[in-house]
């Protein structure tokens, strides 16, 4: 069976953005609603497409063009994108425009770029990329299920390379929707974020990998034994021990009732290892844990985890990294486990 | 040689019945499920749409859901069809196997979001609905239901949905991380995205004529479809009759136009090509293709160009059964796997319906006769989508996989 590298990642996020800059000067907020911090796009695109492209579009293909670039590869095999959303400005305007003006008024422009599939497709005409496309949208999994889908086909070798990306934007309308069902808007100490992360994966490493990824797990349902099973038997197959493991990467972000989740079944599943986090740096959003996995990533890069990461701060900077654990869970009923382990071991 | 995928299980739900045995009857009567609309609430009263006929009450009283229940109507029909699967494969526990529910929609709960918009941004009333709008809201509202399920993913690239639905499926089969898949798609028609397709004129204000010189467009339709895929191993251990066998799958992306295929179709060129190739199958192997055809100047074209250069001066019986169903957007891969899957067991043609003038660009017309000249024995079925998202699964005889 073949390795996997991440070979590159780019994100626009709440962070200062194409960068790391967030490693040593995080940007922090005390808001509960966030937009990332864009960059000027005009040296990248021509005004009438940069005025036609919402920001999702723009983030989606800026990101991706970078880390094709970065890693000179043009025309990734497989181009392959999480949205929890989808674009859902384009879906609001029209959505507002059908149920305030009626039926007849309506005009295509947004409905034509509303469909989840559209910052997958789009990247492949931009990039003119012929091969495997396809978008999942599940929930605060539905970064995983994209992972998942690169993994088996980069195993099995049907492809070499694979554009992975997680997709969302919230806009305020949206935001006052969700913070009336509970999901955002009510943390403490966390905030609703927009994610945009390109990364590429590729079974031949090209010398600035940022890591491997071992191996990736995803269950569903509530059954806490059979999680532990699933988890256990993951790490069994890719041959790590619990010990191995230098840092478990958690989705806490100060919500009460997704914050308990890990603090039930963290001693549990992983007891004795670090935990760190990142939605304190990017926020929430369903594609959230694909910034998990670039902060993992870029950490088993540099070898150093830099001690805002940690939810014990008491903790110092740890080096000589070989393993990070990824665990997600959302609702209390997606379950997911990522292992990321450095380019030598 | 890697191991044969079998097709253990179907379930169909869409303007043609509730079930497969109804889709049947209709598809060997000839009989079009498209009728004036009725149960959208829209303007556009009469328009020629395949709706399911029948209300979500209904469906709920079919499922023995209570009143009160939070549901839509794209997780209702995905329930009646993932049950009607499950059923036929003999699933009703998961005796320790793990199995997975591969959905594919778009709309996932919009039927309830566009009437209940304005009260989602100023009140409180609605909420519960708040957190059904999104597609993997609504496979899980399809998994809880029959509460089989340990791996659930959603996929959304439009009307090529449950096709890639089905295509991972085989992928998660494979690499050994699923004993068993359930695999579609599930969407309603909401306002949504008929004035969507009203907006770019792509819908025929009478029944769609696939393939026909004189086609105006497409009628949309509604359904849910799923098939349940296994090893050979899992099909013998649990002594369940295989349906037919999947063998091939192709995924290959047009990159031409967001909403309109490309001229010589070269992602439906690729799709095809690729699915072939996975099966180890010739073009001439092929007995039957069902087309994605859905009746638009532009996918009619650029598909039956395709297909010219796939199978050159050989090509097998071309049809649309969108004729019958409409196009059912993102499940529209599941009901023609399905369809496609009845077709192997009875030895038919689904007929292209409404044809009269051969289109002067194509070397071929559809096929209008159902008795096959050859028994079938592999059927391609073609699911395009918005944004060139263009998939390509060929079924097989169980003996012939």
């Amino acid at each position: 069976m073949n390795d996997i590298y991440i070979l590159a990642a780019r994100q626009i996020s709440a962070q200062s953005p194409l960068c790391e800059a967030w490693m040593d000067t995080p940007v922090s907020y005390d808001e509960a609603y966030v937009r990332s911090i864009d960059p000027d796009y005009k040296p990248y695109f021509a005004p009438n497409a940069a005025r036609r492209l919402g920001k999702i579009l723009k983030r989606a293909l800026l990101t991706s063009r970078q880390v094709m670039e970065a890693c000179r590869i043009p025309h990734p095999d497989a181009i392959i994108t999480a949205t929890g959303l989808g674009c859902i400005e384009n879906t609001g305007f029209f959505l507002d425009a059908l149920t305030r003006e009626g039926e007849e008024l309506l005009k295509p422009t947004h409905f034509m770029q509303s469909t989840h599939n559209t910052i997958s497709s789009l990247i492949a005409i931009d990039a003119h990329c012929h091969g495997y496309n396809s978008t999942y949208s599940h929930k605060g999994i539905s970064f995983e299920c994209a992972l998942l889908d690169a993994f088996m086909q980069l195993k099995n070798g049907s492809i070499q390379t694979a554009l992975v990306g997680a997709h969302d934007e919230m806009t305020p309308d949206y935001f006052k929707l969700l913070k009336r069902i509970g999901y955002l808007g009510h943390a403490t100490n966390g905030f609703s974020g927009e994610t945009a992360l390109a990364l590429m994966l590729g079974s031949v490493p090209n010398g600035q990998a940022l890591c491997r990824l071992q191996g990736i797990e995803m269950q569903y349902g509530t059954d806490r034994a059979a999680l532990q099973q699933t988890f256990g038997r993951f790490l069994q197959q890719l041959a790590v021990g619990p010990d191995d493991i230098d840092a478990v990467m958690i989705g806490v972000n100060g919500q009460a009732s997704n914050d308990r989740c890990y603090a039930e079944l963290c001693p549990v599943l992983f007891p004795g290892r670090k935990l760190i986090r990142y939605k304190h740096l990017f926020g929430e959003s369903y594609t959230a844990p694909g910034s998990g996995l670039y902060a993992a990533a870029v950490c088993l890069n540099r070898q150093r985890i830099p001690a805002h990461l940690r939810m014990h701060p008491s903790h110092t900077e740890q080096c000589g990294l070989r393993h990070i654990l990824l665990y997600n869970q959302f609702e209390n009923k997606n379950h997911s486990f990522i292992l990321l382990s450095s380019c030598g071991e | 040689m890697q191991e044969r995928i079998f097709v253990t299980g179907a379930g169909l739900l869409s303007a043609l019945g509730t079930n497969k045995e109804e889709a049947l009857t209709a598809l060997r009567a000839q009989r079009s499920g498209i009728a004036p609309l009725v149960y959208l609430h829209t303007s556009h009263k009469g328009l020629p749409v395949g709706e399911v006929k029948r209300t979500n009450r209904e469906m709920m009283r079919m499922l023995g859901l209570p009143e009160t229940e939070i549901t839509t109507r794209t997780s209702l029909m995905g329930m009646l069809a993932v049950r009607e699967a499950l059923e036929q494969a003999g699933l009703s526990e998961t005796n320790g196997l793990r199995i997975a529910l591969i959905s594919g929609t778009t709309v996932g709960g919009m039927d309830m979001s566009e009437q209940y918009y304005l009260d989602f941004l100023e009140n409180d009333t609605r909420n519960a609905y708040i957190a059904t709008h999104d597609c993997g809201a609504c496979t899980e509202m399809i998994a809880d239901h029959s509460g089989l399920f340990s791996l659930v993913d959603t996929i959304s690239t439009a009307c090529s949905s449950a096709a890639n639905a089905i295509l991972l499926g085989a992928l998660l089969l494979r690499s050994g991380r699923a004993d068993i898949v359930v695999a579609g798609g599930s969407e309603c028609i909401t306002k949504f995205h008929l004035n969507g397709f009203r907006t770019l004129m792509i819908l025929d204000g009478e029944p769609c004529k696939p393939f026909d010189a004189d086609r105006a467009g497409l009628n949309l339709g509604e359904g849910a479809a799923y098939v349940v895929l296994e090893s050979e191993d899992s099909a013998r251990r649990r002594n369940v009759a295989p349906l037919c066998g999947l063998s091939g799958w192709g995924n290959a992306c047009d990159a031409f136009h967001q909403t309109a295929s490309s001229p010589e179709g070269e992602g439906a060129f690729l799709s095809m090509t690729k699915a072939l190739d996975s099966a180890g199958l010739s073009p001439e192997a092929i007995s039957y293709i069902n087309a994605h055809g859905t009746g638009t100047e532009n996918n009619d074209l650029s598909e039956g160009l395709a297909i010219q250069r796939v199978f050159g001066e050989n090509i097998p019986p071309v049809s649309s059964t969108k004729s019958f169903t409409g196009h059912t957007t993102s499940a529209a891969g599941g009901v023609e796997a399905v369809i496609s899957v009845l077709a192997l067991q009875h030895n038919f043609i689904p007929v292209n319906l409404h044809f009269s003038s051969p289109m002067k660009e194509l070397s071929f017309v559809p096929a209008t006769v159902d008795r096959p000249v050859r028994p079938l024995q592999h059927i391609l079925s073609n699911s395009f989508g918005f944004g060139g998202n263009d998939t390509s699964l060929i079924f097989s005889k169980t003996e012939s996989v």
